[in-house]
């Protein structure tokens, strides 16, 4: 049983798409190009409905970025993964496209330091404004300097 | 400290200052004395909790362990109408801002519990890059309840130890804020 979806894909991205797994239920599918992402959102919106989760996983120094849909129907997954090279930590937003996306970009903005080109709104979601650093990152060390912040020098 | 000055101390604990020491105190020190003795009598918390101590706090001010016999109302929750600030649960750094905004708010005296592991060290999250290290960091706490969490009787027993603190003229500074 193949999937329609990684079918509509691979037609679609023309060739930009490595499938690892189509069984229709639980598909896999890496983008090869991250400046597809957005037409790439586009094609899934015809069959999923939402953006239920945006994994990041700190391949030092690369970033592997999983979208998963899904949609309300029969619950059938699909895992879209981008890889991001350390020269440049940047990716267009899906935001416009399925609107969930907007906390999840912000959180992974805020932990790991991944700009989302065009995004309405990229702040820090859990962290204060002027936290210095992107915790979740391998490279990232719990200095004395990071425990002894406060923030309370500044005015509020 | 040798056992006689103990047992003393443990004799004088419920006692007010006697009627020939008050007369030859200084009238400013007399008001204080008198004011001090209402103040430990109605401190009127507020409930800042942020996790789990905070459930304590609530068994606290229900009806096993009553909070109102003790003159801790948990009315409003205005800081702006409260003598004692409840800061139960751990304290990240976005929220050390919301606790000093409130803190500030409150008119003097205001007094200053500190519950948990988490406020008075750390505890669980003492490595961690978004908690604040015991809340001693931000603020001068007068009494801590340890215990992750502490029992709904501690916090009875803090009252009474904040209260002979207060009665016994022991906390002389209003703003405690240090940073």
């Amino acid at each position: 049983m193949t999937s329609e979806l990684v079918e509509k894909l691979k037609s679609g991205l023309k060739g930009n798409i490595t499938v690892i797994s189509d069984d229709g239920v639980n598909d896999v599918v890496v983008l090869s190009d991250k400046k597809l992402i957005k037409s790439a959102a586009e094609l899934i919106k015809g069959t999923h409905d939402i953006l239920f989760m945006l994994t990041i996983v700190d391949r030092n120094p690369n970033f592997e970025l999983n979208y998963l849909f899904s949609n309300y129907r029969n619950k059938n997954i699909i895992i879209l993964r981008v890889n991001i090279t350390q020269d440049d930590y940047k990716i267009d937003t899906v935001s416009k496209v399925f609107p969930s996306a907007d906390w999840e970009e912000r959180e992974a903005y805020d932990l790991f330091g991944i700009e989302f080109k065009g995004h309405p709104d990229l702040r820090r979601i859990l962290l204060p404004e002027d936290w210095p650093g992107h915790p979740l990152r391998k490279d990232f060390e719990v200095t004395d300097d990071v425990r002894n912040w406060t923030g309370l020098d500044l005015k509020f | 400290m040798n056992l006689e000055s103990e047992e003393k101390n443990a004799a004088d604990e419920f006692s007010y200052p006697g009627l020939g020491d008050v007369i030859f105190m200084k009238a400013e020190k007399f008001i204080e004395t008198v004011l001090n003795w209402g103040r430990g009598w109605s401190l009127w918390p507020v409930t800042f909790g942020t996790s789990c101590c905070a459930i304590e706090m609530m068994t606290f001010g229900a009806t096993k362990v009553d909070a109102d016999r003790m003159g801790v109302l948990f009315v409003g929750d205005s800081p702006r109408q409260s003598d004692l600030i409840l800061v139960s649960g751990t304290i990240t750094k976005k929220m050390a801002r919301r606790l000093i905004n409130v803190y500030e708010q409150m008119p003097s005296p205001k007094y200053v519990v500190a519950v948990g592991a988490c406020n008075i060290s750390g505890g669980l999250y003492h490595d961690s890059y978004n908690t604040i290290a015991g809340i001693d960091r931000i603020m001068q706490v007068d009494v801590h309840i340890p215990g992750c969490p502490p029992r709904p009787e501690q916090f009875q027993d803090a009252v009474k130890v904040l209260r002979e603190l207060i009665q016994k003229n022991k906390i002389e500074r209003y703003d405690k804020r240090t940073s």
